[in-house]
């Protein structure tokens, strides 16, 4: 009856991110300029690269804190929206979801009840 | 119910790769245990509100669409009651669907279609219309969400005939649980407790899976049993912990399948204790403790040194974030109610 | 937060927390708006280091600040007249400059007729050639390309551009005495000439001007080169 469970392939801490919509009902973008490169520690909203649209360029900065592990265009490529774009690898203090924050347990406890043992004689 | 109609098991046939040494967190465990059910059958169906390209409020499904493609993995419009009439459709088509209901809260839409569909179809049919649903359902308080997002419906799932309720504990068992509950022939309400998705253990991902309906115990004690699910089990090994600087064992029990209950692990631990305290965060009133302090009565009366203790949240709607640690059961509390069936004294 | 003031109708303007010991007017282009022409290609991040609150203006006749359809509402003098009331509504007695196109024609005004405001100015994609109605390609193309960018009142753009164009550009009526820096994308038609400008005196002698290879008119906002030349002027 029991079902043996096999290993998962190596869980994975990056994360990709995507050329953002960049509004104006625009579906591609031009990578004019890389401004980080592989292996490369990055901040939140530290510029990642510079895009040109048919309508401007604009600087698309960093969704996360981490190391980038790949970059996936060429200077000169098109892209599409929701293509991928970089590759982070993603480390430090968990980021809570879209809703509500990380619970942060006690490392012991505050209690104020004191137990005594029942008499076991 | 029908009979459990497990698949058998590919990994019967090959050798599967070895567990990862390193720790997950519970939203990787379910992730990976998702991707591999996906990738062992191919009517398998990931289906909910920003599950796709978002990969999830909780980034649960992350990367899960870009892998298997959006005819596998995709965005529902936010209609509850469609996405499980969907599930439903399906099934009995022959697929394996996983939908996702965002939210505990958002699950009330739906309870039409998991009700009167999804949990009686096997009836209505006489078994002839496979129902493998795992409804994957984000679940319980503790991260000071807004309202609806910290409810606990496990005692309205598992009062619904065909229905199967499971919650898992840390990541391990998250991914055991999970997997087993898809690959169930049988629905399944499968309750995440958001409060331990960031929780990372090594998931221990080739151990065999217990079966289904059994309850575990994860601390072994003589002065009392807890009785505990989801969240509940760590905030009930933190009591054991320091009960334990007084001198008094406390043992933890995961009931994690909630329907159907494990009585004969239950009993077992009881009459070796001969004391109970269930601890859940529903409301008191109505909620699973009253049926495990019945099932004790029932098959541990006699070895009773007290009466069952309840330790539950309040009978008020969950609360806003800052009043959070006010209505879930504390340490004292449950400590508090150690201490009742400790000290009680036959009249 | 957008802010907005009023004059002759609302003029809308965004000012970035800090302590205004440091501040640094920015001021888009034609058909532009601060959010597009600043915020987007990055320029707040890249001013870090340079300014510690930065004001952006939506000029008159663009972005959310209001948008009168009479070319004599947007004569240099009320536009110039725009800027000085954003830095008084903020307290700002003297800022560095960065002006693009159109911006950068107004921070050259707003350095001649208010040279105690302005510390340093760094103007991009300018030159001394007028833009005028005389030069129909040019002028029609820049409606035109203006015409498709969202939020924009080609009316109110057309009477900008007219406005403007009523009072043309003209060095020898005076030059700024604060320190220039001058940005062009090479090739950039609408800086032609600029080297001369800056040799013959504008905010002193020897006005450096720094070229941008690879990029045009609409895409030398962004670039790294231009970023960093502002950063270093306004550093000095």
């Amino acid at each position: 009856m029991n079902q043996p469970n096999t290993g998962p392939q190596q869980p994975s801490n990056t994360t990709t991110f995507t050329l953002p919509d960049l509004g104006e009902g625009l579906v591609e973008a031009t990578v004019l300029t890389w401004l980080v490169a592989p292996g490369e520690q990055v901040v939140r909203n530290q510029p990642l690269v510079e895009v040109e649209t048919t309508k401007s360029a604009v600087e698309i900065p960093s969704p996360h804190a981490g190391t980038v592990a790949a970059l996936h265009a060429e200077e000169g490529a098109v892209l599409a929206v929701g293509a991928d774009l970089v590759t982070f690898e993603v480390a430090g203090a968990p980021a809570a979801g879209i809703v509500g924050t990380v619970p942060v347990d006690d490392a012991k406890p505050q209690r104020r009840v004191r137990l005594r043992p029942p008499d076991e004689g | 119910m029908t009979e459990l109609a497990l698949r058998p098991d590919p990994e019967e046939r090959r050798e599967g790769p070895a567990a990862p040494p390193t720790p997950v967190s519970m939203q990787q465990a379910i992730n990976l245990a998702l991707a591999r059910a996906l990738e062992e059958d191919d009517t398998t169906l990931v289906f909910g509100e920003d599950v796709g390209p978002l990969g999830g409020v909780f980034r649960v499904t992350d990367g899960l669409q870009r892998r298997f493609g959006d005819h596998r993995v995709f965005d529902t419009p936010l209609a509850e009651s469609a996405i499980v009439g969907v599930a439903v459709g399906l099934a009995m088509n022959g697929w394996r669907p996983v939908p996702e209901l965002q939210f505990d809260g958002f699950a009330y839409p739906a309870v039409d279609q998991i009700v009167n569909q999804m949990a009686r179809m096997h009836y209505r049919t006489r078994g002839a219309a496979p129902m493998p649903i795992t409804l994957r359902l984000p679940s319980f308080g503790g991260i000071q969400a807004p309202e609806h997002h910290g409810e606990s419906l496990e005692a309205l799932f598992a009062h619904v005939p065909g229905l199967k309720v499971v919650v898992p504990a840390d990541p391990g068992e998250a991914y055991r649980l999970l997997l087993q509950s898809v690959r169930a022939d049988d629905p399944v309400v499968f309750m995440e407790p958001k409060a331990r998705y960031w929780d990372r253990a090594p998931i221990g991902a080739t151990e065999p899976a217990d079966p289904i309906g059994t309850a575990r115990v994860v601390r072994p004690g003589r002065h009392a049993t807890l009785i505990a699910w989801g969240s509940m089990v760590h905030r009930c090994l933190q009591v054991a912990e320091l009960a334990a600087e007084d001198g008094v064992h406390l043992e933890v029990l995961d009931l994690r399948w909630l329907k159907p209950i494990d009585t004969a692990t239950l009993a077992e631990s009881v009459r070796r204790t001969r004391r109970a305290v269930v601890v859940h965060e529903a409301p008191l009133t109505a909620g699973l403790g009253g049926e495990v302090a019945a099932l004790v009565g029932e098959h541990a009366f006699s070895s009773l040194a007290a009466p069952v203790e309840r330790v539950a949240g309040y009978d008020v709607p969950y609360p806003a974030g800052p009043l959070e640690r006010q209505y879930l059961p504390s340490v004292d509390r449950i400590l508090f109610a150690v201490q009742r069936t400790l000290e009680f004294q036959r009249a | 937060m957008p802010q907005t003031i009023e004059r002759d109708g609302a003029l809308s303007f965004t000012v970035t927390a800090g302590s205004g010991d440091r501040p640094v007017l920015l001021v888009h282009g034609f058909g532009s708006n601060y959010a597009m022409n600043w915020e987007a290609p990055g320029w707040p991040w890249a001013l870090r280091a340079a300014a510690d609150r930065i004001i952006g203006v939506d000029v008159r006749g663009h972005g959310a600040s209001a948008k009168p359809h009479d070319p004599a509402s947007y004569a240099p003098e009320a536009l110039v007249g725009d800027l000085v009331a954003v830095l008084d509504a903020v307290d700002a007695a003297q800022v560095d400059v960065v002006g693009y196109s159109m911006g950068a024609r107004l921070t050259w005004e707003l350095a001649v007729r208010h040279p105690e405001r302005v510390r340093r100015a760094v103007l991009g994609g300018f030159g001394p050639r007028p833009l005028t109605e005389d030069d129909p390609d040019a002028f029609v193309a820049a409606i035109a390309f203006a015409a498709q960018l969202p939020g924009n009142d080609i009316e109110a753009l057309r009477a900008c551009a007219k406005g403007q164009a009523a009072h043309p550009f003209d060095a020898a009526a005076g030059v700024p005495t604060a320190p220039l820096l001058f940005v062009a994308a090479e090739g950039d038609g609408l800086a032609d000439g600029v080297e001369d400008l800056a040799a013959g005196g504008a905010g002193g002698a020897g006005s450096e001007v720094v070229r941008l290879p690879g990029r045009d008119h609409r895409t030398a906002v962004s670039a790294q080169a231009f970023k960093r030349a502002a950063v270093e002027f306004l550093s000095g």
